[in-house]
């Protein structure tokens, strides 16, 4: 090392901390203004730190809006979109690794491109299908969006996983009596579980983020999600910010929480192809 | 063997019906419809060949839209790798809170977007928002900027972008670099190699291939991102700075009720990017073999 100790080590904590203000300082500044009442809000100087915090701001958000159902909506879309995406993926790349037919690797390149295509470009005849079906308007129509979205991503992560479980583990389960689903249940799944995680991560994240699809797929407000619900805060007269930031508060939670729940497992799945966004 | 590849096939059908139906139909269905002049919601249709292709060539909506998407996609690759590798270079030496930082920094990636655009939009605020505060306050401006005006509104939404997606280049750059042998930077310090030197001739040439993939799915990427620009300034005032062309192929399509000039925005869109992914490719290409 040609730099002296003490230089080193105070340029690498200058740098984390720049790192930390620009990470975590903004989201910080969103609660602190979520717990202000409206006169410090709009005091200057602005307070760091709530001189006396309120929770008046999130009584509203509950009480004046429609957040409740818009996080209900949120919350019962994405989950059922990582049922859903899992319930496909996993036995697809399962498909991919284990059975040899004709077209294989074909099928998978081909897979791998529709992963190109952003929302955006299809998202005309997407909706003139959705309501050709007559599914417009219905919270399935943005489960099937947001799981052939994630699809292709997760079909690769799983499949990469599945390759490296090797095949002996599963032949001696078949050796040993068991049919091929118990083998599969029994051993397959438990190893390839960080993978699944990711692609639940994946999925979820996608789905609970998804603005463009519920802006053009949902029209009552009873069924919209969070980003649209929330955004309509902004259509108000006067821009209430105290109420804006603690909806940005309630939606950042649950992203977080899921997200530190299984970040170790992520660090695997990142490794293996990205993340869409 | 037959019994297996049948197999095979039924494990995979969900995910090629479903990919089938809902992606590689619309796309093919999508430039089916760019040669119909067609309603978003009526079933009227006419039919009017490369007409909406030839209006877009003259329409100055459309190269107004696509100029904002270079400034707005160039802009923000070069600052996302700008910030985004340094960090990663950071987070990749031994220090004390180190892990912690790297949960930290992917904060704004985790977020949704919605969120970090109304967080941004608040900072930003001309009249009460803390950046202006802070710029006041150290007399770096005398009067509040417009962050939100027209002069500053793509300043504004590159910020914002950066800030919600340089984490992508930091995480996929670091997955790299921690791969990278320790031995080659043991023997290029013995050879007298300064911090410089050897992230010149070890780091780079180690990470030239993340690089490139970042470089091609974060321009891409941005060059298709709706929802951040859109949220940004919404459909109305000074959204006509910072319009780029997916939100002017959702203004036609869903505003103005073009479904068909829609269609026809989104295959242009397309072919850009096959085109530039080609050359892309060629380019890189060619540099490996020269090097």
């Amino acid at each position: 090392m040609r730099y002296p100790r003490a230089r080193r080590a105070g340029l690498l904590y200058l740098g984390g901390l720049a790192l930390l203000v620009i990470g975590a300082f903004p989201l910080f500044w969103m609660l602190s203004t979520s717990l202000k009442p409206s006169a410090e809000i709009f005091a200057t100087p602005p307070r760091l730190v709530p001189a006396h915090p309120t929770l008046e701001n999130f009584g509203r958000l509950f009480s004046d809006t429609r957040f409740l159902t818009f996080f209900r909506n949120s919350a019962l879309v994405s989950l059922a979109t990582v049922a859903l995406t899992l319930g496909v993926s996993a036995p697809g790349a399962y498909g991919l690794t284990r059975f040899a037919f004709a077209g294989r690797e074909k099928v998978a390149g081909l897979i791998l491109t529709t992963y190109m295509f952003a929302p955006v470009m299809i998202i005309i005849p997407f909706y003139i299908l959705v309501k050709e079906l007559g599914i417009v308007n219905t919270r399935l129509a943005l489960v099937l969006s947001y799981t052939t979205f994630c699809l292709p991503f997760c079909l690769w992560l799983l499949r990469a996983f599945f390759e490296s479980i090797p095949l002996e583990l599963e032949e001696a389960a078949l050796v040993d009596g068991a049919g091929r689903g118990r083998a599969v249940w029994h051993v397959v799944l438990p190893l390839a579980l960080p993978g699944l995680i990711a692609a639940a991560i994946f999925t979820f994240i996608l789905a609970y983020n998804d603005f463009l699809f519920a802006l053009v797929l949902i029209t009552s407000e009873e069924l919209k999600t969070l980003p649209v619900g929330v955004n309509d805060l902004f259509n108000a007269t006067i821009v209430d910010w105290g109420m804006i930031m603690a909806a940005g508060v309630m939606i950042t939670v649950p992203a977080v929480l899921f997200f530190a729940g299984v970040q170790r497992y992520l660090v695997q799945g990142w490794g293996a192809g990205g993340v869409k966004g | 063997m037959r019994k297996s590849a049948l197999a095979g096939w039924l494990l995979l059908a969900p995910s090629l019906v479903l990919l089938g139906g809902l992606v590689v139909f619309p796309v093919v269905y999508n430039a089916w419809l760019s040669l119909f002049d067609k309603h978003a919601f009526l079933p009227v249709q006419r039919f009017v060949g490369l007409g909406h292709y030839v209006y877009f060539a003259h329409d100055e909506e459309f190269w107004n839209s696509f100029g904002h998407g270079l400034v707005y996609a160039g802009a923000t690759l070069v600052l996302q790798i700008a910030v985004g590798i340094p960090t990663a270079l950071l987070l990749n030496e031994g220090f004390r809170g180190r892990n912690l930082l790297r949960g930290v920094v992917l904060f704004p990636y985790v977020i949704p977007t919605i969120v970090a655009v109304m967080l941004w939009k608040w900072l930003l605020n001309d009249s009460y928002g803390l950046v202006n505060h802070l710029l006041v306050a150290f007399g770096l401006t005398r009067t509040p900027v417009a962050w939100l005006g027209k002069d500053w509104i793509m300043a504004s939404l590159v910020i914002t972008s950066v800030w919600q997606f340089f984490p992508f280049v930091v995480v996929t750059y670091l997955a790299r670099l921690q791969t990278i042998p320790p031995e080659l930077y043991e023997a290029a310090t013995v050879d007298g190699a300064g911090a410089w030197r050897r992230f010149r001739h070890v780091t780079l040439p180690q990470t030239r291939s993340v690089l490139f993939v970042i470089v091609l799915l974060r321009s891409i990427w941005m060059f298709t991102k709706f929802d951040t620009v859109w949220l940004m300034a919404g459909d109305g005032g000074v959204s006509r700075y910072i319009r780029t062309l997916p939100v002017y192929a959702y203004a036609r399509s869903f505003t103005y009720l073009q479904a068909g000039m829609g269609a026809a925005l989104a295959v242009i869109m397309f072919v850009m990017l096959i085109v530039a992914t080609a050359v892309y490719f060629r380019v890189f290409e060619r540099e490996e073999a020269i090097s």
